[in-house]
């Protein structure tokens, strides 16, 4: 088929629009000193502490997010499509609007965290289990939407099946739904992780900008902007290639076709 | 008497619908349910499953009240096996994992259905990988390997491979301790199978039997159509019968009141002029369709009475029968059987 030239011409000019930044920030890469960049103490340890951060949002969203993204598909549960839309606020609510709120929340004065500090000792702000607990809540959305979505995409008949051939609900969990639903449980994870690695609104509302304890890669990025240029280069290069690096496994989930 | 494996009486709704059956199954029974589609069929199969829950009524399954239109045991809680019509069968595993997939599957009873239903080279390879013949085996030997009291099949042969098929109800036939509750299209499937036939149409049983007795004996047109037989409704004087539509059929032995009418179509001899001589029952038809059966052709005709004749392709070149042409249908009166409706 072919396109009329003004939508071609339009197509085209969105297209620029999203790749000029990328290329703006390979042409500007120091590539010669990049490996001195990131060795440098300060790099490696906000690196280091982003992995960290991220890996463990990750794991409790794996532990939370599957349960939550089960019933939300099967439980037949009062007021579910508000209860989704509760689920999905954290992607479009802003980060920093969503770290206030944590900070209301779990803050030491706040709603519960009063009694975490009361009760257990437990400081979540301005500490890294802050920072997990920030990445944590603006990436769960996207596991829970990606699995979900899975659930609800199938029916649950093969669930039917095996119940009726003696298997207790818990048995049907652990080998039909799970298993067949492991694809979805990995791009959800990668699509999460990626989200939490690069969170940066909630985190510096809510766990601060301390170094080695909350600054993570895209604070220490943004700081460096003002800086040092060259470093927040860097880190934008280890950032944009993690990025491709979750987007190229996945490619086959959200870019069908040819 | 010995407990029955399924005792049901009850009604369930779904969707405005209504299914209402009494049935009862002896142990090692089989019984074919036969209906048209949307009969409820189905969903008298999702009942015993426990997939659908009776409104009002009991269902016990091997002496246990499973389902009292109150308290429902959940499907896992019941000694059943389920053979859905598409199959489900758990693609991600291998053909052993599904075949011995039951908690109540023993290693041996696993094997033995493996080999009895000639799955024996595709154990260790993923039922992904299966064809649909195949795919169905294995959905009925799982169901088999369950150990159930009351088996549950769903169409278990419709679109099948000759060997599959034969493979199936030897295995069927093989094992005879669960009671098997069978719904099929095919009445001969239903005749090979089942020790007796029930007639679910409309949500209710119309008619149960045997195969012999429902062929001899049909209650409906349905039940008629499964042998192929011409069946009005008519009300019977002595040997003449009178259908809604006035027309009058000559029958062999004297009746009264409202009887079902049944013509062998195989008995519809037809004639290009009006016949002379013995045959009592004579009505001009229109030739409406034509539809080979076998060696045989059916030949659909729109008259007084609407009827099937069965006759040779050769009667078809010879009577010149297409749609649209204009016949003389004769049958014997000796040929036409009543029973009290």
């Amino acid at each position: 088929m072919t396109a009329p030239r003004t939508v071609l011409a339009a197509a085209g000019l969105a297209f620029a629009f999203l790749a000029l930044p990328v290329v703006g920030l390979l042409q500007r890469a120091p590539w010669t000193s990049l490996g001195e960049l990131l060795g440098r103490p300060a790099v490696a340890e906000a690196l280091m502490l982003s992995l960290l951060v991220s890996v463990l949002a990750a794991g409790v969203i794996l532990v939370l997010g599957t349960p939550l993204a089960w019933v939300l598909a099967r439980v037949d549960i009062p007021g579910r499509r508000l209860l989704r839309a509760l689920v999905v606020l954290p992607m479009v609510l802003p980060p920093v609007v969503g770290g206030t709120a944590l900070l209301f929340a779990l803050g030491r004065r706040g709603l519960v965290g009063q009694w975490l500090d009361a009760w257990f000792g437990l400081i979540l702000p301005f500490t890294t289990a802050g920072a997990v607990v920030a990445a944590t809540f603006v990436a769960l959305p996207f596991y829970v939407v990606a699995v979900e979505g899975a659930l609800r995409l199938g029916d649950d008949h093969l669930e039917q099946m095996a119940g009726t051939l003696g298997a207790r609900p818990l048995t049907v969990l652990r080998r039909i739904t799970l298993p067949r639903l492991l694809p979805a449980i990995g791009a959800g994870l990668a699509l999460a992780w990626a989200r939490a690695l690069g969170e940066f609104g909630a985190t510096i509302t809510f766990a601060g900008n301390l170094p080695g304890r909350t600054q993570t890669l895209p604070l220490a990025t943004f700081l460096a902007l003002e800086t040092d240029p060259e470093a927040a280069l860097a880190l934008s290069l280890v950032m944009l290639a993690i990025s491709l690096a979750v987007l190229v496994p996945l490619r086959d989930r959200w870019l069908p076709g040819r | 008497m010995t407990t029955p494996a399924l005792a049901l009486a009850g009604a369930t709704r779904r969707n405005g619908f209504i299914l209402e059956v009494a049935l009862t199954m002896a142990v090692g029974e089989t019984i074919a349910i036969l209906g048209p589609n949307g009969a409820g069929k189905t969903t008298l199969l999702r009942l015993v499953a426990g997939l659908e829950r009776l409104e009002s009524g009991s269902l016990r399954l091997a002496g246990r009240t499973v389902d009292d239109g109150v308290s429902v045991a959940a499907p896992h809680r019941r000694p059943i096996g389920w053979v859905p019509q598409d199959r489900l069968v758990f693609d991600h595993l291998t053909v052993a994992a599904n075949v011995g997939f039951s908690p109540r599957a023993t290693p041996e009873r696993t094997a033995a259905l493996i080999d009895a239903l000639d799955l024996t080279g595709l154990a260790d390879r993923p039922v992904g990988e299966c064809s649909g013949g195949q795919a169905q085996r294995v959905a009925v030997a799982r169901a088999l390997a369950a150990d159930p009291a009351v088996l549950l099949l769903d169409e278990p042969s419709a679109a099948l491979d000759v060997e599959s098929r034969h493979l199936i109800h030897r295995a069927l036939v093989a094992d005879t301790k669960p009671a098997t509750l069978l719904v099929t299209h095919d009445p001969v499937e239903a005749a090979t199978l089942a020790d007796r036939i029930v007639i679910i149409e409309d949500g209710r049983v119309t008619q149960e039997g045997t195969p012999v007795e429902i062929r001899v004996r049909p209650d409906t047109r349905y039940a008629a159509s499964l042998a192929g037989l011409n069946f009005v409704d008519a009300h019977a004087r002595g040997t003449m019968a009178t259908t809604a539509a006035g027309t009058g059929v000559v029958l062999a032995e004297p009746a009264a009141g409202p009887v079902h009418v049944v013509i062998p179509p195989s008995a519809v001899a037809l004639h290009t002029t009006r016949p002379e001589g013995s045959p009592r029952n004579v009505w001009q038809a229109t030739v409406t369709e034509l539809r080979p059966a076998f060696d045989r052709v059916r030949v659909a005709l729109d008259g007084p009475l609407p009827l099937v004749a069965e006759v040779t392709p050769d009667a078809v070149d010879r009577l010149g029968l297409r749609p649209g042409r204009s016949v003389w249908a004769a049958v014997k009166a000796t040929e036409v059987t009543a029973h009290a409706a």
